[in-house]
């Protein structure tokens, strides 16, 4: 006590502000505003530019509605919007199945060095390339047609999930492997009631995950004649067709919350074992697991 | 209970065997949708055998030409798009979490934007924009803004969400207002994060940016398309390589400084 009365005899000085902070700030300053101004210049974007374009939006949207609600219209987008959902559903099912099995072979507490470099590269690799440039390299090969784009989202969805899903038996308890090799468990024991219990429910929560974002893909890879909505958005928007392009981005908004919402409820139903906590949102705690989403 | 019984196992239910045949039988019923069968695959390898002879050697000699000026512009389009797009999304996360937002309007209405503009895809953005500015990096540039705009405002806000409370009440105990409060105790422990997120969003974008040009927004993906009109796969295989280094060496490079930061 009596120390707390010495103190406030004399006020405390203020702290000192950190040192450092003045170059970092221009450090920071050269690092983004350097690049923004010979981005803006080479782009030729100027402020008024961009301030107009909003309006110019605003013109776009305001000629879509009221949207094309006609049951002719409704009865293009709809099969359309599911053959979205069909190619993300399988994408995502090629992705889950390889990455699971090639996950195992990642992890760097389950596999030799060698061997968890090649896998993670190959990942890494498969990463780099966007579905869309997938989907455009296989489209000679494939034809035109949703398995085309099926494929493109399976194999982008191999080093994603692959990743994620590496990183998740990496962080598993050793404990019940020991246990279970004490026991005198053989390896196939070890993975079946060591590791698949504890990685399972992230590993299926990012499965879902991934099938959210898939979706998305899959309604834009239409674009290019890979199957799903993104053909008929573009045929309408091509031939200026605005209440029904209107339509079809607005079936495919209400199609994709639908889902975001089941199955992010499906997610933190299966991380945090009850219905209404919290759940996806750790997702994105881990840094690492920021790598891909 | 004796020293050494056998716990009881858990209970059987039959509710994952339910879902477990459901989703098989989506499944197949989605397979066949789509169009899988492995007759058609194998002879799909056939045919994309003797197709991928096309695609080697890649034409080096037109590349050096004709790359470089759209892959700067892409570039460019990314950079220009991840630094906008995270500013703007800097208030825009604050409202949107019930911590930080000003009253509860603001919050329901922020929220919801954002997991509208969540659901359409970049190339949907660049299709609009396209539409409605014309054909141009400017179109792609906007995209990328909308789509930085929508995965940053998502990231952050569930880190504000998760943000220790206690400074910011503290803050507001000694007079601050609230924008005062929130600036001196949340932003700068969810500032590390914001970082890290900008950095990530950069990639995502660069890696976008290649293919906006599909849809006719510039860049690199403007390059391909005309390519592919033309039937010169040697051509594109040279463009796939240099965007295949050039993103696998912008990833790397974040995921390192990203590890670093966190």
């Amino acid at each position: 006590m009596t120390e707390v009365f010495r103190d406030s005899e004399e006020p405390t000085a203020r702290p000192e502000p950190r040192r450092g902070a003045k170059w970092t700030r221009w450090l920071i300053v050269a690092v983004l505003v350097i690049p923004a101004i010979w981005a803006a210049l080479g782009l030729g974007v100027s402020l008024e530019r961009i301030l107009s374009a909003p309006a110019d939006m605003w013109n776009i949207i305001k000629a879509m509605f009221p949207p094309d609600f006609s049951s002719k219209q409704l009865g293009r987008t709809f099969p359309k919007v599911l053959e979205s959902l069909y190619i993300a559903w399988i994408g995502t099912m090629i992705g889950a199945l390889f990455s699971f099995l090639l996950s195992f072979a990642a992890a760097k507490n389950l596999s030799p060095r060698w061997l968890t470099f090649i896998i993670r590269n190959l990942f890494n690799a498969i990463r780099a390339f966007p579905e869309l440039l997938l989907a455009f390299i296989f489209l000679p090969i494939f034809g035109l047609g949703p398995w085309t784009g099926t494929l493109a989202i399976g194999l982008h969805s191999i080093g994603t999930l692959g990743k994620l899903s590496s990183e998740v038996i990496e962080g598993i308890d050793a404990g019940p492997l020991e246990a279970i090799d004490s026991a005198g468990g053989r390896r196939i024991s070890v993975m079946r009631f060591g590791v698949l219990p504890q990685v399972l429910p992230s590993i299926v929560a990012y499965w879902l995950y991934r099938f959210e974002i898939n979706l998305r893909v899959s309604a834009f890879l239409g674009v290019i004649g890979a199957g799903g909505v993104g053909a008929e958005l573009v045929s309408q928007l091509r031939f200026r067709n605005f209440p029904a392009a209107g339509t079809v981005l607005l079936v495919t908004i209400a199609v994709v919350l639908v889902i975001d919402t089941v199955s992010s409820m499906i997610r933190s139903r299966i991380i945090a074992g009850k219905a209404g906590e919290e759940g996806p949102t750790e997702l994105f705690e881990e840094p690492s697991t920021v790598g891909v989403l | 209970m004796t020293a050494g019984a056998r716990p009881a196992p858990p209970k059987k239910s039959v509710r994952p065997y339910l879902v477990a045949v459901a989703v098989t039988a989506f499944t197949i019923f989605a397979a066949k949708e789509v169009g899988l069968s492995l007759s058609q695959l194998t002879e799909n390898f056939k045919t994309g055998r003797d197709f991928l002879a096309r695609f080697f050697p890649p034409d080096w000699e037109w590349a050096k030409e004709n790359v470089p000026g759209p892959m700067i512009e892409t570039i460019q389009v990314a950079i220009l798009a991840a630094i906008i797009g995270c500013s703007v999304a800097l208030p825009i996360a604050f409202w949107a979490s019930k911590l930080t937002a000003n009253n509860k309007w603001v919050y329901y209405i922020d929220k919801w934007f954002l997991n509208v503009i969540r659901t359409i895809p970049d190339i949907f953005w660049a299709m609009l924009f396209v539409t409605g500015i014309g054909y141009g990096p400017f179109a792609g540039l906007l995209a990328l803004i909308m789509f930085s705009l929508s995965i940053m405002g998502k990231l952050l806000s569930e880190t504000i969400d998760s943000a220790d409370p206690g400074p910011l009440e503290a803050a507001k105990s000694t007079g601050a207002g609230h924008t005062q409060a929130v600036q001196a105790s949340i932003l700068p422990q969810v500032m590390p994060n914001y970082v890290a997120y900008a950095l990530y969003i950069f990639e995502l974008d660069i890696r976008a940016s290649t293919v906006l040009g599909i849809v006719g927004a510039g860049g690199i993906g403007r390059v391909l398309e005309a390519q592919r009109a033309f039937f010169r796969f040697d051509r594109i295989m040279a463009i796939v390589i240099v965007i295949f280094v050039f993103v696998f060496l912008i990833e790397q490079v974040s995921v390192f400084i990203r590890r670093r930061l966190v």
